[in-house]
């Protein structure tokens, strides 16, 4: 199946050149990015202003093109109702219609084309409900699924009517941790098996960093940041931006399963890459060994020491080689290989920390969390 | 037997009310749930006007604009040779007006619990926009529009001073239930009276039983 056939950007780019101003606060988006992209912001940034926005459901000014297609410009007057523009919106929470069916709700984007006249299902049916795991679900009502299936079945209605582009608002918000876990990994799949074209707001940065290759970091209405997401993230002026907006900074690795230790309450993560070889975090029943997750941790929940330490209860402390010193107003972040741990200036003081002294880094077992994977 | 006349008078002219303003009422009420446009304000006024004011004198400006000799009485008369004042025609209009608000302020609060995300969606799967409303809005918002229905209906049935004022209370033609009621009252017969009374006190109660019963039926089909 190839349902990105007549939805790929293939060379092109989504472009925007976008202004709106409604109620006081101001949108201006200028960002040009390819075909998996991440829309990152703190609440209130205009991430949801901008997917409307972009679906035509919200009226601004300026220019929009996606691929080859301009979908508005508004300085020569072209300007597409959301209908013609054939973008798979997916709200948060997927916005199911309450009154049909799962089966209804996927063939309502299908419905327009071939279903309504020719009876048979769209050729990406079958694959379809099978990659979301819908089976089970198709006679169910909405208000009978879980927060999960419904963002499946969302995705599933958004793919089936063939859009050129995808635009996902939190595909995770409001889903406990196993069910964003399992949202994450639909998305990946999909973007693997379909070749689909996906711009995905998020405010979370782990997110980001899983679904898309390019990033634009949105704040207060406007472009702060935008270009490939490892190097853009990594900038020390979105850590301080970002520490400073939630109040934390959270430190996020890949890792795999290796063992489960029900009656130490424990399993055991081999991290990939990073100096910290593996982790011991909270026992979680659900995973197997050999699974891939994401795991994450706070900066503020890091300890440095520049001696080993001994008889600390805390079970996962790792050597490794301080790297830079970064400021951020009142605290600091040192960086050791990809972690960052937030320090008080009287600590660096008293450690006498400096670039290239060796350190250990200490997480307690109860601060590592699983996100996504 | 005039009292059978009567009720189905009755009830033919509440039917003819309500099915007049039905869909002016549902576009009435999509207009006002939508926000930013100008004269919102007065259109919403205009339409609770009808609520507020004494039926008496909606009566009265019915009959002023349509009678034989009104600003739109006469030309409809002359041009098409419908009489509206002191007819049936006039007693439907007289319900149709005293109801309409009524429907519209069900219809549109039920319009506006439907979630614009619902309605977003489907202009993205390829709505237009009155095909969303027809798809999305319209059965999601079945409930309080049918609500609106019934008690339109229901005001209707029981509607008597701005009929009286438009339509007069000629037996046979005009005079429907309550009218009825009042001129027996008025001559003392009130024998008569009491058993009018006790029929529209079955007729609003089989109203809302029947409305309940719609009701839970759609809902129930909803729930599997």
């Amino acid at each position: 199946m190839n349902v990105g056939d007549r939805g790929s950007l293939g060379k092109g780019r989504l472009e925007m050149d976008l202004r709106l101003d409604q109620g006081g606060f101001r949108l201006a988006v200028r960002a040009d990015v390819g075909d998996s992209a991440a829309v990152l912001g703190p609440s209130g940034a205009g991430k949801t202003t901008l997917l409307e926005a972009l679906a035509g459901l919200r009226p601004s000014r300026g220019r929009v093109r996606v691929g080859e297609l301009l979908l508005q410009d508004t300085a020569n007057g072209i300007w597409l109702p959301p209908e013609r523009r054939r973008l798979g919106y997916v709200p948060q929470h997927g916005a199911l219609f309450p009154h049909r069916s799962v089966r209804q709700n996927l063939l309502f984007g299908a419905l327009e084309r071939r279903w309504r006249r020719g009876g048979a299902v769209p050729e990406e049916w079958a694959e379809l409900v099978d990659m979301l795991d819908l089976e089970q679900l198709l006679e169910r009502y909405p208000r009978h699924l879980s927060g999960g299936e419904q963002r499946r079945v969302a995705l599933g209605r958004a793919l089936l009517a063939r859009p050129r582009l995808l635009l996902l608002d939190e595909p995770t918000a409001g889903l406990d941790p196993l069910s964003a876990r399992r949202a994450l990994a639909s998305v990946l799949a999909l973007r693997r098996r379909l070749a689909v074209p996906i711009l995905v707001v998020t405010h979370r940065r782990e997110e980001a960093l899983a679904l898309a290759a390019e990033v634009v970091l949105l704040e207060g209405g406007s472009v702060r940041a935008s270009g490939p997401a490892r190097p853009v993230l990594a900038d020390p002026a979105f850590l301080t931006q970002t520490a400073a907006a939630q109040g934390r900074w959270e430190n996020v690795a890949r890792g795999v399963v290796e063992r489960q230790d029900e009656a130490g309450g424990v399993t055991e993560v081999n991290l990939q890459g990073g100096g910290l070889a593996s982790v011991l975090i909270p026992y979680h029943p659900d995973l197997r060994p050999g699974d891939s997750i994401f795991l994450a941790i706070d900066a503020e929940d890091l300890l440095l020491a520049t001696r080993e330490p001994r008889a600390l209860s805390a079970r996962n402390a790792v050597a490794g080689r301080l790297d830079e010193l970064i400021e951020a107003g009142p605290s600091i972040y040192a960086r050791v290989g990809p972690w960052l741990v937030h320090l008080t200036p009287a600590a660096v003081a008293a450690l006498a920390l400096a670039p290239g002294c060796a350190v250990w880094l200490v997480g307690k077992t109860h601060s590592w969390r699983v996100v996504a994977g | 037997m005039e009292l059978g006349g009567i009720v189905l008078l009755t009830v033919a002219i509440a039917t003819a009310a309500t099915a007049l303003i039905l869909v002016p009422s549902i576009a009435l009420a999509w207009a006002l749930s939508r926000r930013g446009w100008r004269g919102r304000s007065w259109v919403e006024a205009l339409v609770t006007l009808p609520l507020v004011l004494p039926p008496t004198a909606i009566g009265f400006a019915l009959l002023f604009l349509f009678g034989r000799n009104g600003p739109l009485g006469r030309p409809l008369f002359d041009w098409l040779g419908i009489e509206v004042a002191f007819s049936r025609l006039g007693a439907v209009l007289a319900c149709a007006v005293v109801a309409l608000p009524l429907l519209v302020r069900s219809a549109r609060s039920a319009l506006e619990e439907v979630d614009p995300a619902l309605v977003g969606v489907a202009r993205t799967l390829g709505r237009g926009k009155l095909a969303a409303f027809v798809e999305v809005e319209l059965p999601l918002a079945w409930r309080g529009i049918s609500a609106g229905v019934v008690l339109a209906f229901a005001r209707a049935l029981g509607e008597f001073g701005a009929t009286i004022l438009i339509a007069g209370n000629i037996p046979g033609r005009t005079q429907t239930l309550a009218l009825a009621l009042f001129q027996r009252v008025q001559v003392g017969r009130d024998g008569e009276a009491l058993a009018l009374a006790g029929v529209a006190c079955l007729l609003a109660l089989a109203t809302s039983l029947l409305a309940t019963r719609l009701v839970d039926r759609r809902e129930r089909r909803l729930e599997r």
